[in-house]
């Protein structure tokens, strides 16, 4: 257990840097809250711990809710808006429930019409090739488990490297910052992940360009 | 002088001038200043704070209006006025416009002479219930306690509401706000009813906002907007064009932070807007580029929205029905061509 521990550690200090990222052009930065003392807390038994109360960490706005949503898309899709920082899963008669996300940073936002492919609870992560090339120090294969930048739940989106996945730093939530992917914290992603099964239509809208 | 001349301005629409004499225009850019009528202080409408500053989003369209005319957002006078007040005021020409959350009803056009130029917050009647509830609609208030204020039409449309789903209720009726908002927290209530506005606004002065939550649900119609003379149409286009300019500024995506790109984008539609192409402004009787002036300004509708009411401020009101038609909700603009 413990040369898994250390790698984990090490690697812990780098997610709090959120450096990670899943498919293209992620650059490294380190930054000033990713020194020797970033611990993070592993269990015994990664991969089955139930999530602390992060919603309560969340801006309200940004915690899940009900909310007035007219479109023509049916009940059951799910409508991302990059520039609010909300996905909305479409409810019918007009209304929606909106959770609050973390998007791609500018430049890796993308738009266009998807499905979910497949769903996955504390899924493993395995860095694509080309971004390994970009950061070498990634891992090659990281297990499932709270210390995993995948979070407890991750929902693939097909034809593409991008997920909607969990977190564990609720303080991302409502900020551009993954490379593509779309984050919730744990405990909302749990929650969505109930609802939504494989197949589900995902649209995801930008700003206009100019 | 220009007293004079803009008592006796008001005196001849009073007395029913027609639009071949009515000038607002040219009697605000003369005078050097608007005066927009506001509401005495309404939490994130319109607000004046202890160095006399007035900020809000019924404030913001003054100041749109005085960036579209004078290229300088402060050259408004802010007159105050009480519900009872404003409607005279601004048949008797005190002052230019009524930018002070009033509802657009067909009896305040037809009967005392006005025209409400746009739409700028739709507001309506909303339920206010606790969050521990797990409640995600108004049509699972069956059998509720339902907190009201004595008096209202809130009254009669949360009555007419659940008997038309089919739904039982027993009516609180609270003489005041205050009271209303007492007897929900003291649990004599299962929820509590007003204009969703107002709900944000009421659920700041609980003990714990965050314990509370406003259901989605609107089961009444108050469409907000700025208020004109009839009379005097150019005027009136002017105040619509300015509110539209800044609901089409946010679906275009020109914002103050993208505002010097906006003005080298080569999309028609952004070319319009900004005056690069067309002479809209000019048609208005202002200048091409009198979009750019008010996003200056006050930002676009979205930037309004969030900084005074939304997100930014501490009403934290959602979007809802005021997002965009193409982002959810029902807020659209004819377009600038």
């Amino acid at each position: 257990m413990m040369p898994v521990t250390i790698k984990t550690l090490t690697f812990a200090a780098l997610l709090q840097v959120g450096v990670f990222a899943f498919a293209t052009g992620a650059s490294a930065q380190v930054g000033p809250r990713g020194g020797p003392g970033a611990v993070m807390d592993i269990d015994e038994q990664p991969g089955l711990t139930a999530p602390d109360d992060d919603v309560a960490q969340l801006d309200p706005q940004f915690r899940h809710q009900p909310v007035y949503f007219r479109t023509t898309e049916k009940p059951g899709t799910i409508v991302i808006h990059t520039n609010e920082r909300f996905l909305y899963l479409v409810q019918g008669d007009n209304r929606a429930m909106r959770y609050g996300i973390g998007v791609g940073r500018d430049g890796f936002q993308w738009s266009g019409l998807k499905s979910i492919e497949r769903k996955a609870e504390w899924p493993d992560w395995t860095p694509p090739s080309e971004m390994i090339q970009r950061q070498p120090y990634l891992p090659r294969f990281m297990a499932g488990g709270p210390g995993n930048p995948m979070g407890a739940r991750a929902l693939y989106i097909g034809g593409t490297v991008y997920r909607i996945h969990g977190t564990n730093q609720p303080q991302t939530i409502g900020y551009a910052v993954s490379s593509g992917c779309f984050r919730l914290v744990n405990s909302e992603i749990i929650d969505l992940y109930s609802r939504v099964p494989v197949g589900t239509k995902v649209v995801v809208r930008q700003q206009a360009a100019l | 002088m220009k007293t004079i001349l803009a008592l006796l301005a008001g005196a001849a629409l009073a007395l029913g001038a027609t639009a071949a004499t009515a000038q607002t225009l040219k009697t605000v850019k003369d005078r050097g200043e608007l005066v927009c009528g506001v509401s005495k202080g309404l939490p994130g409408f319109s607000a004046q704070d202890a160095s006399g500053k007035w900020t809000g989003f019924d404030v913001d369209v003054c100041k749109a209006m005085a960036a579209a005319i004078f290229d300088d957002p402060n050259k408004v006078k802010y007159v105050p006025l009480t519900a009872d007040e404003r409607f005279p005021a601004l048949t008797k020409g005190e002052i230019d416009v009524l930018s002070r959350n009033s509802t657009w009803t067909l009896e305040r056009e037809a009967k005392l002479g006005l025209l409400f130029a746009a739409i700028n917050y739709y507001d309506g009647q909303g339920f206010l219930v606790r969050d521990a509830r797990k409640v995600t609609s108004a049509l699972e208030l069956d059998k509720s306690k339902v907190c009201v204020q004595a008096g209202t039409t809130a009254e009669s449309n949360t009555k007419d509401y659940f008997a038309a789903n089919g739904m039982t209720l027993e009516l609180v009726t609270l003489p005041t706000s205050g009271e209303l908002v007492k007897a929900y927290e003291d649990g004599k209530c299962d929820t509590l009813t007003t204009d969703v506005s107002q709900l944000y606004a009421l659920r700041l002065t609980m003990a714990k906002p965050g314990d509370h939550i406003v259901l989605p649900d609107v089961i009444s119609k108050e469409p907000l907007g700025p208020v004109v003379r009839q009379g005097d149409d150019q005027w009136f286009n002017l105040v619509k064009w300015t509110v539209y300019a800044m609901i089409n500024a946010e679906e275009l995506g020109v914002a103050t932070n993208t505002i010097d790109a906006a003005l080298k984008s080569q999309k028609p539609e952004v070319k319009r807007l900004v005056g690069n192409e067309g002479n809209y402004g000019e048609e208005l009787g202002v200048t091409k580029d009198f979009v750019v002036r008010i996003v200056k300004a006050v930002g676009n509708y979205g930037e309004s929205f969030e900084r005074n009411v939304g997100a930014a401020s501490k009403l934290g009101i959602p979007r809802g029905i005021n997002q965009l038609w193409s982002m959810g909700g029902i807020q659209y603009a004819p377009p600038v061509r």
